[in-house]
């Protein structure tokens, strides 16, 4: 198990390093992929993006094309792999449990001075929660580029319905994954939130914090670490 | 769940990956964009034919297409709205009698070459219109999939769903498609912000093709210097009479193939030089390439990267229950 409590060092390893690699595959390869996928549109010219130094390319279709080729083969590599070994695994701490939209709104309150927070585990309810919608994203994003890519290269001709469903499911759920990313972000800047920011980079937040907010996972941190105990 | 179990469930997962891996790595991918092969027509337009009709006003093949496309565009807003933040209004609504070039109420114009061969002077005509590539690039990334390569070979815009941000006259190697603006469905989203009209071009006369009908340019042609066919039959046709003329074929093989063959019997790099390259008067370029045949490489790594996800979850799978099981006999040998 990844998940240890070092207290010598206030500090407890929430992330593996696989999941940090898989976390800024999907994340780095994803802000690349919405950046091209800007680009696809005819904006560059016409917002004079083109004259910015360096981005005097974004007007070029074809040269935006490669790069969104590129970023979609990390990004869909990094998310099939991210559901099967974790699913293989079972490893299930971030879907959604019962009650976590109740316990969503009670943790939001609380971030604003309403209330106090309940006793989390290693993921808050809303985590679960957005974690869900993104999966679900990510998910239709990368099917339907899938169909996108094949028509492009073997089937230009393919039945309009599929095109049209593909182009617009991928047009909406990009719309969805950049509204996403931006939430994603927002929650950065909740001041309770700033000690996880940490561990996303490290693998590891402050033990203090996590006893404070995520008493449940250190609870069962600890409780399996005294029962491998001799 | 325990450790035992948790273990037996991983190493029957990752077996069932690995088979799912393989099975995958299996799938047969076609050689060539389907567009190139079954039930697709192809236009043969000979140029040894060809006389420009010079003899009437206005050439058949432009009068019969003109008149066949007379009503597609709708009226013009009255005001068309100023694209911000660069204000580029593309209107021909006032300039709708221009024939000799393209424009978004004149989809077919006709190229007058005078070219010297051999020290001796011969004048050539050349219909210019949509070459209806084999792999278009002008459909195939349209960010709306407004338009849209047809089984039967015909690449058409669909007016009401094309926003008019010309991408596709951009990535067109002969920049065919021509903007009117002031029309389409951007006037009801974001005028302003987004869109800026739609794209016109020839659509193959695709309604007549469904009819049973041909082209009307092709129908009209009173030298029968136009034709269409069946792909294979258009091909076959040109070569017998490139052989023939001991000319020389355009469009097999530019923008990696299409579905216009010209056949000339002068060569097509001398068509060339007399064609300077002007908006909506496209040149003729021996050999030019299909541009996102480039990208087809990363494209191909795209559709196999669910396989590489699937094997690097095998592989790490495996690391990770050896990793597991070696934790698990430390902690029972201490």
């Amino acid at each position: 198990m990844t998940e240890k409590i070092l207290s010598e060092k206030n500090r407890v390893v929430r992330h593996s390093r696989l999941e940090l690699i898989e976390h800024w595959a999907i994340a780095i390869s994803g802000l690349i992929l919405l950046a091209t996928g800007i680009f696809e549109l005819p904006v560059a010219k016409r917002y004079y993006i083109i004259t910015v130094p360096g981005l005097g390319w974004t007007a070029d279709f074809i040269t935006s094309l490669y790069l969104h080729y590129a970023a979609a083969l990390v990004f869909t590599a990094a998310g099939i792999f991210h559901l099967v070994y974790h699913g293989a695994r079972g490893e299930t701490g971030l879907l959604p449990q019962k009650g976590d939209m109740k316990a969503s709104v009670t943790v939001i309150k609380s971030l604003f001075g309403f209330g106090q927070e309940p006793p989390m585990h290693k993921y808050l309810p809303e985590q679960r929660l957005a974690y869900a919608g993104m999966a679900w994203i990510i998910i239709l994003l990368v099917v339907s580029g899938l169909i996108k890519t094949y028509k492009n290269l073997y089937a230009p001709d393919l039945s309009l319905a599929v095109v049209l469903t593909a182009t617009w499911i991928h047009n909406i759920c990009f719309v969805l994954f950049f509204l996403a990313f931006l939430a994603h972000m927002a929650a950065i800047l909740l001041r309770p939130n700033w000690p996880m920011v940490r561990g996303i980079f490290t693998g590891k937040v402050r033990l203090d914090y996590a006893r404070h907010r995520h008493a449940l996972w250190i609870a069962d941190l600890e409780k399996n670490t005294k029962s491998v105990d001799p | 769940m325990d450790a035992k179990n948790m273990s037996e469930i991983t190493r029957r997962s990752f077996l069932r990956i690995s088979a799912g891996a393989a099975a995958l790595t299996g799938i047969h991918l076609p050689k060539t964009a389907r567009a190139e092969e079954a039930g697709s027509l192809s236009t043969l337009i000979d140029l040894s034919l060809c006389d420009g009709c010079t003899d009437r006003a206005m050439p058949a093949c432009i009068q019969a297409c003109r008149s066949i496309n007379a009503n597609k565009i709708p009226p013009v807003a009255e005001h068309i709205p100023e694209p911000w933040p660069r204000k580029t209004i593309e209107d021909w609504s006032k300039k709708q009698d221009v024939t000799n070039r393209l424009t978004p109420y004149n989809y077919l114009y006709v190229h007058r070459a005078e070219i010297t061969v051999d020290g001796e002077r011969q004048t050539l005509f050349v219909p210019r219109r949509c070459m209806h590539c084999d792999n278009p690039a002008c459909a195939t990334i349209c960010p709306f999939s407004a338009n849209h390569k047809n089984q039967n070979g015909a690449v058409v815009i669909n007016p009401n769903q094309c926003f008019g941000g010309a991408k596709c006259r951009d990535v067109c190697p002969w920049e065919i498609p021509q903007r009117q603006s002031g029309v389409g469905i951007y006037l009801h989203v974001l005028p302003d912000f987004m869109g800026n009209g739609v794209m016109y071009k020839c659509d193959l006369c695709n309604d007549r093709l469904k009819e049973g009908k041909k082209p009307g340019c092709i129908e009209a042609c009173p030298r029968g210097a136009m034709r269409i066919g069946p792909k294979k039959e258009i091909e076959a046709q040109a070569q017998a009479r490139a052989g023939k003329i001991h000319g020389h074929i355009y469009g097999q093989k530019e923008n990696g193939g299409t579905a216009t063959l010209y056949v000339s019997p002068v060569s097509f790099e001398l068509l060339n030089q007399t064609m300077t390259r002007k908006p909506g008067q496209p040149d003729m370029k021996p050999g030019v390439e299909r541009r996102m045949a480039g990208t087809d490489p990363l494209g191909k790594a795209v559709l196999a990267s669910p396989v590489l996800g699937l094997a690097l979850a095998g592989a790490a799978g495996w690391f990770s229950r050896r990793r597991d099981r070696k934790t698990r006999q430390e902690e029972d040998h201490d």
